[in-house]
């Protein structure tokens, strides 16, 4: 990988991170086990690796913004998250913020 | 399923111990999930081939394993500046206690080479311990998620308050420095002139006050201070209630705001008159024998005398560079405030 690509995928990725919080909780309003989430988000072309999306779905939990309930489903258990009443409140802060740097970019594009 | 199976093993070692059955159960549910979606699309059960392909595409035990490990960092980025302006600060300090105690002791000892290549020596050791140890604080205070409260002066360089690109951190030291003090603050100084002064009027009759529990040793040493001390005692107490009457009458006519660089510079010359009483000692005898004919320790006596001399010797050189470099300041400010009057 020459300077400038590897420039390039560590400024995607500073990019991306914000985002993939955002698109987790965007599609975590409907509950959703890790690997459903997964398939959702890629389908909506958000892919992300399961390496990335499992401890972060943790973090988000432990910071208050998931709930989770085992259950099971398909004769397995299974953990499903969704967005809790605090995560809902900042999912819509963070929309907004997301909306606000968007037209700013489109702006000065 | 055997190799998921190891492959989640092998997982769960790396994991933190009490959330290891938990993460396993999800990541298992997960990747057989994964597996069978790959199964039907095949038609068919994977070949070991494609097995093994499939989870060394999932990433390596200890890595996967450490994206669940709460803190990835010994000092994080939000205590990091505190740390390094707290190391920059303990190693600067560090270096120069260790400079004063060595000249001291190497003084006090009689000069030698030797002596003196050996303590710069020892100095990058020092130095390493002291981080060592600063680190360590920061640790701990990460891993307990302890947040530090901004000193001001730094929160200036660190936080919100900073003027983006207009002041240096230097600056912002002096303006702190220059701020005016609060009537709160003044009154504190009050309060506190009050208890030091009552502390040092009750050291002669409580010396562990000063002392602590070293105070017994007064008792038990064949050693006694030497009449000095009374003197330079006394000074220290006129000093103190100076100062205290200063803050008072500062407080009763209302001029608590200003910086007071002439009062600091008073207290310091102020300051010089007891540390030239004992080193003005005579003989140099601070330190006496309580019964004076015991020859036995009269070789420890003259070794004892000479180092508390050299450190007050230090000490006042200390002092007084001190009031050089403020009055040259001072003296510098007078002449640019004469200047920009023209």
């Amino acid at each position: 990988m020459t300077l400038a690509e590897n420039l390039f995928e560590n400024l995607r990725l500073e990019l991306r991170r914000g985002c993939l919080t955002l698109a987790v909780l965007a599609q975590l309003r409907q509950e959703h086990y890790g690997y459903t989430l997964r398939k959702a988000l890629a389908a909506r072309g958000m892919e992300i690796d399961e390496n990335t999306l499992y401890p972060l779905l943790r973090r988000l939990e432990a910071q208050g913004l998931l709930t989770s309930e085992w259950r099971e489903e398909d004769k397995r258990n299974k953990r499903f998250y969704r967005l809790s009443t605090d995560g809902k409140e900042i999912f819509t802060r963070l929309l907004k913020e997301w909306n606000d740097i968007n037209t700013a970019i489109t702006n000065l594009l | 399923m055997e190799l998921l199976d190891r492959y989640l093993q092998a997982i769960r070692r790396h994991l933190p111990w009490r959330r290891q059955d938990d993460i396993i159960a999800e990541l298992r549910a997960n990747l057989e999930a994964q597996l069978e979606d790959k199964q039907t699309e095949l038609g068919r059960k994977l070949t070991d081939a494609e097995m093994e392909a499939w989870v060394k595409q999932l990433g390596s035990p200890l890595q996967v394993a450490a994206r669940y490990q709460p803190q990835q960092y010994l000092i994080g980025p939000a205590l990091f500046p505190t740390y390094r302006f707290v190391l920059r600060l303990a190693f600067g300090w560090c270096a120069v206690i260790y400079t004063i105690a060595k000249t001291v002791e190497i003084v006090a000892n009689g000069l030698s080479l030797e002596a003196w290549v050996g303590a710069l020596a020892q100095l990058p050791w020092v130095l390493f311990i002291n981080a060592a140890v600063v680190t360590l604080i920061f640790a701990i205070l990460e891993r307990s998620g302890v947040k530090l409260p901004e000193p001001s002066a730094q929160g200036a360089a660190m936080g919100t308050d900073w003027p983006q690109g207009v002041v240096s951190p230097f600056d912002a030291r002096l303006d702190e420095r220059k701020k005016p003090k609060t009537y709160a603050q003044a009154v504190i100084e009050v309060i506190a002139g009050w208890i030091v002064l009552g502390w040092l009027l009750l050291v002669p009759h409580y010396p562990f006050l000063l002392m602590g529990p070293g105070a017994i040793y007064l008792k038990v040493t064949p050693f006694q201070l030497a009449p000095v001390w009374w003197t330079f005692y006394w000074c220290v107490v006129v000093l103190s209630a100076l100062e205290l009457a200063w803050h008072i009458v500062d407080l009763l006519r209302d001029r608590w705001q200003g910086p007071h660089r002439v009062q600091h510079l008073v207290k310091l010359v102020l300051g010089l008159v007891p540390l030239l009483v004992v080193l003005a000692a005579p003989g140099r005898a601070l330190v006496v024998l309580k019964n004076p004919t015991d020859a036995a320790h009269v070789a420890l006596l003259a070794q004892i005398n000479n180092g508390i001399y050299r450190g007050f010797e230090v000490i006042a050189a200390i002092v007084f560079l001190q009031l050089v470099w403020m009055a040259g300041r001072m003296s510098l400010e007078a002449y640019r405030r004469r200047l920009a009057a023209q």
